[in-house]
């Protein structure tokens, strides 16, 4: 009894590692002297880590507990507890998935948003050729016979049915307009500023670019003197000034703006967008900057939006003309600087008038 | 309960430093910042909250050792890894009560806990074991070997507190106390 107790007190200070060095060795002999030491002490070891273990699980637990009490489980199990509704069952099970779901959605939205937004200009493309109103139209066809002297006679008295601008591009009675102005035309009539008509043919057209060249061809035409204004052969920048003149009434009407946007419509780089007011009967219009160059022929404008027009670029009616042969152009202006250069506003509109035409369509 | 955990949650790397250096207070912080998500596992698949703290408890001691051990990397968050152990733990009880197989409403992601679990299960059935073998081993036995080998008591204490009149009698007790303990413990 008294040897077994101290034996196992030898065991324990050894497994602790109380023993000195000697007192180890003497046990490690004792050890692999006798078998039933050895038994004993694995089996004592054995045992001694599982209460330690017990112990380490049994204070832990104690803690665990300390901490639980801190917790208020009554108020957190009504918050957690299944809910009643399948919704809200629903929503809380599958919150990540309804996440994801959520914004795939959005950005779907999003980017179809945008890319309807990015690629498409609101509203459609619609040309300034005046359909002309018959009455108004022949009561004015009919003033003018009244009261002017100039020749109108050759002019039909019947009213025409569309309407545009154009002007001269040689003195010789070559006129620049829009292709859609006179498309389909049986015949063709050009008016002054002082309401003399000419009759006038088809000359050249170039559908790409909607330009068409007219020759008029009226017995009763004297030549014009010298023009003006140049055409403008390289671009303006966004922000140039510019003005146009025009016919959406049955006299001339001069619109001002600027060049917005150096491309027309859907990004179309044959032509400018212009913040200008026009109106039908101002397709075929000179768009001339503040030097008096022309740099564009107004052609359309954007329904729904404010302030979008778009000219045909000068440099389009330059390649057009390059299509005439040279010796029917005639005398061309070879003047370095534009004569209306530095004039006023008001001086400049008051040459240019002679130039502009307004062009009657009949078919 | 996304609110209640983001605010009282440590971060992984503070619990596994916490336990490793016995911190108390990284215990607590531990304990009480994922029981709500246990709590709302275990009221949503036919449990109640006492339900809750037994498989959390268990799931905590068994995270506890594994860190404690030395071989714990953290291959998923803690998070995870409290949920998938608990989630096991509680599987494993509902198929033990009905012999069906159940199903469970999940409320995160899990990962494979199994060997983990059959360790602790090897550990729990020795803490039964003992607890049972320190049921029976009565007054004042129990008290003693509970004072000297996990409290770690002196045997001078020891003596002091049960009113023996010198160490040895105290030792003497111990060794007989001892050896019923071993024999109940080994029996059962």
């Amino acid at each position: 009894m008294r040897n077994e107790i101290e034996l196992e007190a030898i065991i324990e200070d050894y497994l602790n590692g109380n023993l000195s060095v000697e007192e180890a060795k003497a046990f490690e002999e004792l050890r692999i002297k006798d078998p039933s030491v050895d038994h004993k002490l694995v089996a004592h070891k054995v045992f001694l880590d599982s209460l330690k273990d017990y112990g380490h699980v049994l204070s832990l637990k104690d803690k665990m507990d300390a901490a639980h009490a801190t917790m208020d489980v009554e108020a957190l199990k009504t918050e957690l507890k299944p809910h009643s509704s399948p919704i809200v069952k629903l929503w809380r099970n599958n919150k990540s998935a309804l996440a994801v779901a959520a914004s795939f959605i959005l950005l779907a939205m999003v980017s179809v948003f945008a890319i309807q937004h990015n690629t498409k200009q609101n509203g459609s493309y619609e040309m300034m050729r005046r359909e002309l109103d018959r009455i108004k139209s022949s009561q004015n066809k009919l003033i003018r016979n009244i009261n002017s002297n100039v020749k109108t006679e050759a002019a039909p008295v019947r009213p025409a049915k569309f309407g545009g601008t154009g002007f001269a591009i040689t003195s010789n009675g070559f006129l620049c307009t829009n292709l859609h102005v006179i498309n389909g035309a049986d015949s063709v009539y050009v008016q002054n500023s002082k309401g003399e008509a000419y009759k006038a043919k088809v000359y050249y057209t170039d559908p790409q670019y909607d330009l068409a060249i007219l020759q008029i061809v009226d017995k009763d035409f004297s030549p014009l003197s010298a023009l003006p204004y140049k055409l403008k052969r390289s671009a303006v920048g966004m922000g140039e000034n510019v003005y146009t003149l025009g016919f959406p009434k049955d006299d001339a009407v001069l619109g001002q703006g600027y060049v917005s946007s150096r491309t027309g419509h859907a990004g179309d780089t044959t032509a400018y967008q212009v913040s200008i007011p026009v109106n039908p009967g101002n397709s075929g219009g000179p768009l001339l900057d503040n030097n008096g160059n022309v740099v564009g022929v107004i052609s359309a404008k954007e329904n729904q939006v404010d302030g979008a027009a778009f000219a045909i670029k000068s440099k389009y009616i330059l390649e057009a003309l390059s299509a005439i042969p040279s010796d029917s152009l005639g005398r061309r202006s070879v003047t370095k600087k534009s004569p209306l250069q530095g004039l006023s506003r008001l001086k400049q509109v008051e040459k240019i008038q002679d130039y502009v035409f307004m062009i009657k369509v009949y078919n | 309960m996304s609110k209640k955990l983001s605010s009282s949650v440590p971060t992984d790397r503070e619990v596994v430093l916490g336990i490793l250096n016995n911190s108390d207070d990284a215990l607590n912080k531990l304990y009480t910042g994922y029981f709500p998500m246990i709590l709302q596992f275990i009221l949503n698949n036919n449990g109640d909250e006492d339900d809750a703290k037994d498989v959390y408890q268990e799931s905590i001691i068994i995270l506890y050792n594994k860190i404690k051990s030395g071989d714990f990397e953290l291959s998923s968050k803690l998070k995870t890894y409290i949920y998938s152990l608990c989630r096991r733990i509680w599987l494993k009880k509902l198929s033990k009560e009905s012999k069906k197989a159940v199903n469970v409403t999940d409320f995160e992601d899990i990962e494979a806990v199994e060997t983990d679990l059959e360790k602790h299960e090897e550990k729990d059935r020795q803490f039964e074991k003992m607890q049972e073998a320190l049921l029976h081993l009565g007054e004042p036995c129990k008290t003693i070997i509970q004072d000297f080998y996990i409290h770690n008591l002196s045997m001078q204490e020891i003596s002091e507190k049960f009113g023996y009149t010198n160490t040895d009698n105290a030792k003497t007790q111990k060794y007989k106390c001892l050896q019923r303990l071993k024999k109940l413990f080994f029996q059962s």
